[in-house]
């Protein structure tokens, strides 16, 4: 026992006496090492606070711990939208089923319906718009020409149009000066000029009042269409039990507004999607400047980016001018001309451009002033709480489908409220969903399949087309002679003056538990009572539907999570790889040094064999030199990673600049988490390789005789 | 949706008794013949007609129904108002001059669509929604006579006119010699990519009392997408009622009082 600690002594005391003697060696193979460790643990240290921060974002979010969905589904669940951006995805036929069946399953605490999709949202132009409130208008006058408050709005709304129609002539004659009097369009710009001329003319509105439909069909079928504004947007959405979508995904808060009513049907839009696509360009664009200003310390005159967003808000005011009507415009004027010291008498275009003329002088100042002076007289966002608004979308019957939803509030998701992963998906009730979804019911496919055979419609491909239709056997001649035919419309229409009595109906009603349940969804979230037996819980949910005959198919959040787990899965491979070329290159540069030393010390090693060295001493010897270099530059070089992940902390973590990370760092930076793992896994893997690299100058060492060594010259 | 108004719009419109057929072998016949062929989706008084349509489209569950098509000629308008199945009764889609306006009684709300507004997925074309002006555009050319089926069908080339702008820079139709009707007609792309083919099988005259002759429609219409192969549309036009319509049919409040 004693022989072998004097003999661990001595190899001990060797091995560190030509660690101090080669320094430079030493020094290399160690700086070395230093740096893998560091990679290694500021690394898995961000990798691993990646992955808690997807983790938080995607299991608070939508994806709860697993997902089922029709195992017969061409696509794949893709929580946060695929490539093709439409859903894939089967539908489930009863979800009430599959809550029965799955609720049985240990460990499963709750079981979210979903339907993700994405649909149109009517906006309008800005003209259409006002032209839709000036009908109501009209419609409600019709109804009694002595309602005071219809006439009141009808009067504003003229007004507001008459502006419009103003602002559209200038529109127009600046284009008409750029245009070809002679191009090929001339003769439509003239009938343009002509419809405008009309609109604007003294008379127009007299004439309105004697028949407003005609006065109104004409502004929406002449004038409308002159004004290029868009008039709708895309909305992603999560139909689900709203209730229980709340109660199981606790990052979700309304921002805004209230929590849609208990079995009611509604929405709540996704507070990012209202910041990025509904929210006033101009005020989106100041919103972003002073972000970047304030987080990235940005500045005009330095930022590119930020030039450009100057000068498209200054571009963009006519957006406000078309917002207001005359009296709004009145008092916008009153308000800025002493907010922005400008002269009396300064119009609003020219106020308007002083206001976005933007440097980082006045910035703060012109940004309070829109907000304070500004903002209040316009429609900030194109849809507000409160409103209703009509959302369709092509139904799985070729249709498309429409519902008119009240929008309840905004919601967001703590913690990665910037997202647009998230943020920017709203949420619905499953009703609407459903109708939006046009799911095709037995009686429905009956319906369409009477309607084909009662008008004999037969199916003809492309390819026998022209021998069916055309071919001797062609049932029918190609010429007949009919009658005119007495078609009654009132009876082919008979009912449909209930339907939007109908649908007004089920706006307001409250839909029991069952009802609910009881009808499609495309998949369903799974909260777990204990998270982290995920997959001892994935097989025993994908075993009790498969017994229950389900066809379903069981994923994990992770997978769930489409692109965005596939882009942490990127991430992931890249720090491998790197590694992977680091320690590789590593393992060259440290073989080569240790062979060079091995071979520089041929003679003292055959010497310590003469003497009575074993084999197993001298590579023994070698090994506890790399060893004890690995050590002590491993840990100094995770410590020094430590430092980094600390200083990291302290600077306040890496900031999340685009959507992605927002969504990944789970939040708006990235603080890694120093994990025991993390330096632990460094540690082996630096000594590992270092081991590795030393094994051939090891075996170099021990074939060294000492008669070869003898024979050495010096 | 579009793809099948498209379809309808193309040919729909009743067309006026059949003149003496010209010979498109000769300059002057071959204009008359593309002439004929303009005025015949061209019309100068009101129709309505009940038709069904069918849309099939690669992965999808087939579109069906039946539907109200109501034109002015006069004033270039058009309504097209579903009568089945019943999810889709009482929407209405009202076309006044280039304005197509869509109507869903379950909401209440009208729509403006507009070509740069259209859904994604649907082949509505530029050209689709406007009167045929095939003699204006194009310089046709007589190719030959070329057998279809059983029948004999003038074969001619159109070509888009320098500096017009037409959905597609090239037309073929196949016309039948005995009925001087459209039997067949392709669109082809810039690049000779054949686009879509559509055939009118049977054809339907009618006896007008208010213009006191003869019109025809296409009983049967028939298009194939030729890009997205296995994509199709069928229209069949069931009856057609010749008589006057309301003075104020085509326009919103008119399709608002149906829906209460």
């Amino acid at each position: 026992m004693s022989a072998r600690l004097d003999a661990t002594r001595v190899l001990l005391r060797i091995a560190f006496r030509n660690l101090v003697a080669s320094r430079v060696r030493t020094v290399i193979i160690g700086l070395i090492v230093l740096v893998g460790a560091l990679i290694v643990v500021v690394g898995a240290s961000l990798m691993e606070s990646i992955d808690r921060g997807m983790r938080t974002s995607i299991q608070g979010s939508l994806g709860g711990q697993l997902q089922v969905y029709q195992s017969t589904s061409e696509g794949q669940l893709e929580l946060y939208g695929g490539l093709r951006g439409e859903s894939l995805l089967d539908p489930i036929p009863d979800f009430a089923r599959v809550k029965k069946v799955l609720s049985k399953v240990p460990n499963v605490k709750t079981i979210v319906p979903m339907g993700i999709d994405q649909a149109l949202v009517a906006t309008g132009n800005a003209f259409d718009v006002t032209l839709e409130r000036l009908r109501a208008d009209v419609r409600r006058l019709q109804a009694n020409p002595r309602d005071g408050e219809a006439r009141r709005g009808l009067e504003a709304r003229q007004a507001h149009v008459r502006r419009l129609i103003a602002l559209l002539d200038q529109d127009l004659r600046q284009a008409q000066v750029l245009a070809d009097p002679d191009g090929r369009d001339a003769a439509l710009r003239k009938a343009q000029r002509a419809d405008l001329d009309r609109a604007a003319a003294p008379e127009f509105w007299p004439a309105f009042e004697r028949d407003r439909l005609a006065g109104l069909e004409f502004l929406e079928n002449k004038i409308a269409p002159l004004a290029l504004d868009s008039g709708f947007t895309f909305i992603r959405y999560v139909g689900t039990d709203v209730e229980a979508f709340m109660k199981a995904f606790d990052l979700a808060e309304v921002a805004e507004g209230k929590p849609i009513p208990p079995g009611r049907r509604g929405i709540l839009l996704g507070k990012q999607y209202a910041e990025e696509w509904l929210k006033l360009k101009n005020a989106r664009r100041l919103d972003q400047i002073k972000d970047k200003r304030d987080r990235f310390h940005a500045r005009i005159a330095s930022s590119e980016e930020l030039q450009r967003w100057v000068k498209d808000t200054r571009s963009r005011a006519r957006e406000i001018l078309i917002q207001l009507d005359p009296l709004q415009a009145a008092e916008a004027e009153r308000r800025l001309r002493p907010a922005l010291k400008a002269p009396q008498g300064e119009e609003l275009p020219a106020l308007l451009a002083r206001l976005f003329d933007l440097d980082d002088a006045n910035f703060d100042d012109h940004y309070r002033i829109f907000y304070e002076q500004l903002a209040p007289l316009l429609r900030l966002y194109q849809i507000s709480v409160g409103d209703t608004i009509t959302i369709k979308a092509p139904g799985k019957t070729g249709a498309f489908n429409a519902v008119n939803v009240k929008v309840y509030g905004f919601i967001q998701f703590k913690g990665i409220e910037k997202s647009g992963i998230a943020g920017t998906t709203s949420v619905m009730d499953l009703q609407s969903f459903r109708d939006l979804y046009g799911y095709v019911t037995r009686d429905k496919a009956e319906e369409l399949a009477k309607l084909r055979a009662q008008m004999g419609a037969t199916t003809v491909s492309r390819e026998e087309a022209e021998a069916a239709l055309f071919g001797g056997g062609a049932s029918a001649p190609l010429v007949e002679t009919t009658r005119t035919a007495a078609i009654d419309d009132a009876s082919l229409l008979a009912g449909v003056g209930e339907k939007r009595k109908a649908a007004q109906a089920l706006e307001t009603r409250a839909y029991t538990q069952e009802e609910i349940d009881g009808g499609v969804a495309l998949n369903a979230a799974i909260l777990l009572d204990d998270p982290s037996r995920i997959r001892e819980s994935q097989a025993a949910v994908q075993a009790a539907a498969d017994a229950a005959g389900l066809k379903l198919k069981v994923v994990d959040w992770e997978t769930a999570s489409g692109m965005v787990g596939q882009f942490v899965l990127l991430l992931r491979g890249i720090l491998v790889f790197a590694l992977v070329v680091f320690f590789g290159v590593a393992l060259v540069i440290i073989n080569n040094a240790m062979v060079m030393a091995a071979l520089q010390r041929v003679k003292e090693v055959g010497t310590m064999r003469a003497i009575g060295a074993q084999r197993r001493f001298v590579v023994a010897m070698l090994l506890v030199e790399i060893v004890a270099v690995s050590l002590v530059f491993g840990v100094a070089g995770a410590a020094l990673g430590g430092g980094v992940v600390a200083i990291i902390r302290a600077a306040g973590g890496i900031p999340a600049t685009t959507d992605l990370l927002f969504f990944l760092f789970s939040g708006p930076a990235l603080l890694p988490h120093l994990g025991v793992a993390s330096v632990a896994a460094s540690l082996i893997l630096v000594v590992a390789v270092a081991i590795a690299s030393a094994l051939y100058p090891a075996l170099i060492a021990m074939r060294v005789t000492p008669v070869e060594a003898m024979s050495m010259e010096d | 949706m579009h793809r099948l108004l498209a379809a309808l719009l193309l040919l729909a419109a009743a067309a006026p008794a059949r003149a003496a057929a010209p010979d498109p072998g000769t300059p002057a016949g071959l204009t008359a013949l593309v002439k004929l062929i303009d005025d015949r989706q061209r019309n100068q008084g009101d129709w309505k007609a009940l038709c069904y349509l069918e849309a099939k489209e690669k992965g999808k569950t087939d579109v069906v129904s039946e539907l109200l098509v109501f034109r002015r000629d006069a004033d270039d308008k058009q309504l097209f108002l579903f009568t089945k199945p019943k999810a889709e009764a009482g929407k209405g889609y009202l076309r006044i001059e280039k304005n197509l306006w869509m109507y869903d009684p379950a909401t209440g709300r009208w729509e403006r669509r507009t070509e740069r507004e259209r859904i994604g997925g649907t082949d509505t074309r530029r050209g689709d929604l406007d009167e045929s002006k095939l003699a204006d555009e194009y310089d046709a050319a007589y190719v030959g006579v070329e057998p279809l089926g059983k029948y004999q069908a003038w074969h001619l080339s159109l070509k888009a006119k320098a500096g017009v702008d037409v959905a597609f820079p090239q037309v073929e139709l196949w016309v039948d010699q005995a009925s001087q009707n459209i039997l067949k007609r392709q669109e082809v792309a810039l690049s000779g990519r054949l686009m879509r083919t559509a055939y009118y099988p049977r054809w339907k005259k009618v006896h007008s009392p208010s213009k006191g002759g003869e019109v025809w429609f296409p009983e049967e219409m028939r298009f194939f997408d030729e890009i997205e192969k296995g994509n199709s549309t069928l229209v069949l036009i069931k009856e057609i009622d010749l008589r006057p319509l309301e003075a104020n049919l085509f326009t919103k409040a008119w399709l608002e009082a149906r829906s209460r």
